[in-house]
């Protein structure tokens, strides 16, 4: 019984014409955006830019010399290496500015591996200082690099930077969650993996795309007047709304599923799978999570499709308490993206936490930010938080939904 | 199979829509008759369940509404006034899924939406979508998913609203066939329509069930007072305001009045046996005229 009902309640959603208008809209939408990177991309070697899957392809083929351990012997001779580059001053270039390398010395000891001295040169940078491989030239590694202690020195420095208001618990909590992370990192080409971590927020047109699908689950029989002939069902006050629920949630997990699919499958066939078993960290040094690229991928998923689902909660409650599909959507459009433009200017206080917390918000992963939420002794990450969050949500809003169209009155 | 209102009520802010009704069904026909506005839709939707009443009670056989639950509606067929079906769907399909909801298990459902979509005359266009259907096509399958339970209790609100007369005589027929052993109750302001196919005549006028009895005896409080009478178009014109005239004849320079009066109302008028449509216009007389002079207002 429940299995016709659950599928003749999907039928209805799918039948529909705006079904496949919005579904098709935003899988555009999102296959568009994915695509941008590949379209844009561009490196550049002695002859010139290379563009495109050219381009990408160059790309990859200079990180093959580079997927090394990141030792600190090798980070050593990395920052040597540059220096020494920097100690011939017919290598060296002066904006008016900084001082950079020019001409060979550039596009053989710098260009290969722009990237990685990039990395190498932040961890020794302060927090939020933006530098480049040219602020290696200051190090002193007379007695090696030590890079894993300047990773740890500038945690500290973040963990007791008084604007970030964290306690010696959240501090710990830290602490602990860091000395899991492996060292040395292993370095390599993440190129596709980098674009989709950047771009979870994109995923907010799919999930307002499935909002708009789903709104009329319970207001479109009201609208209809097929409300009363339902309702008065033996099933119409019990089974059927059971129905209903897992019809709107299966169509949204698969949409949803389907959009992950365009949106990853996109970056990884240009850019190649190249990285998912590598840590986070390559990214950026002070990353606290002992995470591979996928394992991150999927974590902050776990998180999206939470949110997608409390969202789904909460536009049945809209569609099973309002008289039309458009007066939920009206309600629904603002939450999903009013978010977007509240900027948290950090990472502390109520405001910025809440805001943290919003749907929009939620799907950016944040993983170099230290984000904690401490309650009493129990503290929670980012992700922890708001897969608690909107698993509750989606606890009352689900329930609330089934009571509201059980009582819903034909009049 | 006995369904008992009692001091049901339902009021909507300071208006009271169903005021204080109590009648006791048995199986038989029962045609709901009243003007626009009358409270036949809400006293229906809450015999169906999908509205509460602000006070009183609704019995089956002896228990009430909640003490039943889910086992009330087993009993019940309901096709609602006007009511929405899902247009991407055929009829194979809304016919399943409402088995569904009615709680038929698969083989039932399959055979009885066969059965019924045969006894309705739609087996030739089962598969196509409901969107392509004309009004009485509809009607028909509105009617149809009402039957899929075999329900002891059918309600009708406005069957044969918006049909066609060859469309109306047939879907009578079907309610006709339907109603063995049932109770059946059918709103409507189409006189015709429950004089042919009701056993017993309920009226209702703001909210109260005015008059009620067996289809043969309900015109007997009008008996002796139905008056025809021939006069003068001016003649016409004073009668008309004055009294219940119920029907008007133009026939050459006269014009023959049908008039519901205690007392003759010309020494020459006649008294003819009263018809369903008179007692109707007798009760609702005011409420016709002010519809019409809505609808006028509309037009305007």
């Amino acid at each position: 019984m429940m299995k016709t009902l659950i599928k003749y309640e999907f039928l209805k959603v799918l039948r529909k014409k705006s079904t496949l208008i919005a579904i098709a809209v935003s899988l555009l939408i999102t296959a568009v955006f994915f695509a941008l990177p590949i379209t844009q991309f561009q490196i550049y070697n002695q002859d010139g830019v290379l563009r495109g899957l050219e381009g990408i392809a160059y790309e990859k083929e200079q990180y093959a010399n580079i997927s090394v351990p990141l030792t600190n012997e090798y980070v050593t001779e990395a920052i040597q290496d540059v220096q020494a580059l920097f100690e011939n001053p017919d290598n060296i270039g002066y904006d008016g500015n900084e001082e950079f390398l020019i001409e060979d010395a550039y596009w053989n000891g710098i260009a290969p591996r722009e990237n990685l001295l990039g990395l190498i040169a932040r961890n020794y940078a302060a927090p939020n200082e933006s530098v480049g491989y040219n602020a290696l030239t200051g190090l002193d590694v007379s007695g090696g690099a030590d890079f894993y202690q300047a990773r740890q020195d500038k945690i500290e420095t973040i963990l007791n930077n008084p604007s970030n208001e964290l306690s010696e618990a959240e501090k710990d909590f830290w602490r602990n969650m860091n000395s899991n992370v492996e060292e040395p990192f292993q370095y390599g080409y993440f190129g596709g993996w980098e674009i989709i971590i950047s771009a979870f927020e994109l995923f907010m047109f799919a999930i307002l795309a499935i909002c708009i699908v789903i709104a009329p689950v319970f207001a479109g029989e009201y609208q209809a007047g097929t409300d009363a002939v339902i309702l008065s069902g033996k099933y119409g006050k019990t089974k059927l709304i059971t129905a209903k629920i897992i019809a709107a949630l299966i169509f949204g997990v698969l949409a949803f599923t389907l959009h992950i699919l365009v949106a990853f499958g996109i970056p990884l066939v240009a850019f190649g799978a190249d990285g998912w078993n590598l840590p986070l960290q390559i990214n950026g040094t002070t990353v606290p999570y002992p995470l591979t690229f996928l394992e991150g991928t999927f974590i902050n998923l776990a998180v999206i499709y939470m949110v997608l689902i409390a969202m789904i909660g909460l536009t049945l409650f809209l569609s099973a308490k309002m008289k039309s599909p458009y007066l939920v959507l009206i309600v629904m459009v603002p939450v999903l993206f009013i978010p977007m433009f509240l900027t948290p200017n950090g990472t502390t206080g109520i405001y910025n936490l809440l805001v943290l917390l919003t749907p929009y918000q939620s799907l950016v992963p944040r993983f170099s930010s230290y984000l904690s939420y401490q309650f009493g002794s129990v503290i929670l990450d980012a992700f922890a938080m708001r897969g608690l969050v909107y698993a509750i949500l989606t606890l009352i809003l689900l329930p609330l939904a089934r009571i509201s169209f059980k009582k819903h009155q034909v009049a | 199979m006995e369904l008992q209102l009692q001091n049901l009520r339902r009021q909507y802010g300071t208006k009271c829509a169903v005021d204080n009704v109590s009648i006791h069904f048995k199986p038989g026909v029962y045609g709901l008759l009243g003007a626009n506005g009358a409270g036949k839709t809400t006293l229906m939707r809450m015999i169906c369940g999908v509205l509460k009443p602000t006070s009183g009670s609704i019995l089956l056989d002896g228990k009430t509404m909640q003490e039943l639950g889910e086992r009330y509606y087993t009993h019940l067929g309901y096709m609602p006034q006007d009511f929405g079906f899902y247009p991407d769907f055929t009829a194979r399909e809304f016919m399943l899924y409402m088995a569904a909801v009615k709680g038929l298990d698969k083989k039932s459902a399959k055979a009885r939406t066969e059965e019924l979509l045969k006894l309705v005359n739609l087996c030739d266009v089962a598969d196509k979508k409901i969107k392509s259907y004309s009004g009485g096509m509809k009607q028909r399958l509105g009617i149809a998913q009402a039957e899929l339970n075999d329900p002891d209790i059918l309600i009708l609100d406005e069957p044969t609203a918006g049909l066609d007369p060859k469309e109306r005589v047939r879907f009578r027929n079907i309610i006709s066939d339907f109603a063995k052993d049932k109770i059946v109750i059918l709103s409507t302001h189409i006189v015709s329509d429950v004089s042919y196919i009701s056993d017993i005549i309920l009226m209702m006028k703001q909210g109260k069930i005015v008059l009620q009895g067996p289809m043969e005896t309900i015109t007997n409080s009008i008996q002796g007072k139905v008056w025809e009478v021939m006069v003068d178009e001016r003649k016409a014109a004073q009668y008309s305001r004055n009294l219940h005239v119920v029907n008007l004849h133009h026939e050459g320079n006269l014009v023959r009045l049908r008039i519901v009066d205690d007392a003759a109302p010309a020494p020459d008028a006649s008294i003819v046996e009263p018809s369903l449509e008179d007692l109707f216009l007798y009760h609702f007389s005011e409420d016709v005229q002010n519809e019409r002079s809505d609808d006028d207002e509309n037009l305007d």
